[in-house]
């Protein structure tokens, strides 16, 4: 069960939904997701948000909270990402309303519903619904895993 | 140095706004030099009690928009269930989902990324037709609308008369 959330590199994303996720080198900044504030600096320990409307430093958080926000960040990690190549119908990132250029880096939700990877990440640390149709993304998560 | 995202997103909804206005309301900064305060005139809609009334409100955005919602305020006075005595607006796609054990409870009521100030307008309009009395913010708002309805629509009337001089000054 603990196995869900494990980071691990060698997991085939492509398992878990079709073929269209892409899983990168680590030279590649598809990386993990942006779940530190994009201003921060970078000596400065990462920002998380507890509880939605919480903004904490790294070091100021319970244990419990750490282990929280560590499980959710496996969670997003496993939802697949990839590059938008122009072909496919969604255009629009309903985020920042900005259009999908080619290259941008995407994440796909289990409801099928596409975003900007690191407009959808940092929402996915505070609240894990898609913003679209408020499909509990953990659940879904879960019940993709016990079909295949 | 680059503007944050929230700025970008703000101003292009502003610019969106300014092109194609929206029935209902017209929306506009509090100060040209800061995209996240905004004033915003609402007209009272039609066959309501808020007809013909013009309630100026403002609207303060974090700088985490879209990941989290803005305050309103209504700056004209109103006498409204949801809306607070000094204007605070409590309508519950402006709250975070808190620390509830799923984080999805009522899910489709709290705020998410995707509001913009044309989705959060249309919300507080509908909710000036149709008041929401299971959480009042104004208790004795809440209170006449209930049990006093005469009462309710004559203060309600006032607002809409001194709204009505305060434009026209």
């Amino acid at each position: 069960m603990g196995n869900c959330f494990k980071r691990s590199t060698t997991d085939d994303i492509s398992l878990l939904r079709g073929s269209d996720s892409v899983r990168e080198p680590s030279s590649d900044p598809v990386g993990p997701p942006s779940y530190q504030e994009a201003l921060s600096v970078q000596s400065s320990p990462p920002i998380y948000h507890p509880s939605p409307s919480l903004t904490q430093s790294a070091t100021q958080l319970s244990e419990e909270e750490q282990i929280r926000i560590a499980k959710r960040i496996g969670l997003i990690q496993h939802l697949p990402t990839g590059k938008y190549d122009g072909s496919k119908k969604i255009r629009e990132c309903v985020i920042c309303m900005g259009d999908f250029m080619v290259g941008d880096a995407l994440r796909y939700l289990p409801c099928m519903h596409t975003y900007h990877m690191t407009c959808i990440d940092g929402w996915l640390m505070r609240r894990l619904t898609c913003p679209s149709c408020i499909e509990p993304v953990d659940a879904a998560l879960l019940t993709s895993y016990e079909t295949n | 140095m680059s503007e944050p995202q929230s700025a970008l997103l703000l101003r292009k909804q502003l610019a969106e706004l300014n092109k194609n206005p929206v029935e209902g309301f017209s929306a506009g900064l509090i100060d040209d030099n800061d995209i996240y305060r905004w004033e915003v005139l609402i007209i009272g809609p039609p066959d309501t009690l808020y007809e013909g009334g013009f309630f100026k409100c403002h609207l303060y955005f974090p700088k985490e928009y879209p990941l989290r919602p803005p305050k309103m305020k209504f700056v004209t006075e109103i006498w409204h269930p949801n809306i607070e005595k000094n204007g605070d607006v409590c309508i519950s796609i402006l709250h975070e989902p808190g620390d509830d054990k799923f984080g999805y409870e009522k899910a489709s009521e709290r705020w998410l990324p995707v509001h913009t100030v044309e989705t959060i307008l249309i919300s507080v309009i509908s909710m000036l037709a149709d008041p929401n009395d299971e959480s009042p913010a104004n208790v004795d708002a809440a209170k006449e609308w209930r049990e006093s309805y005469t009462e309710f629509k004559r203060k309600v009337a006032r607002c809409v008369r001194k709204s009505q001089e305060q434009e026209e000054c």
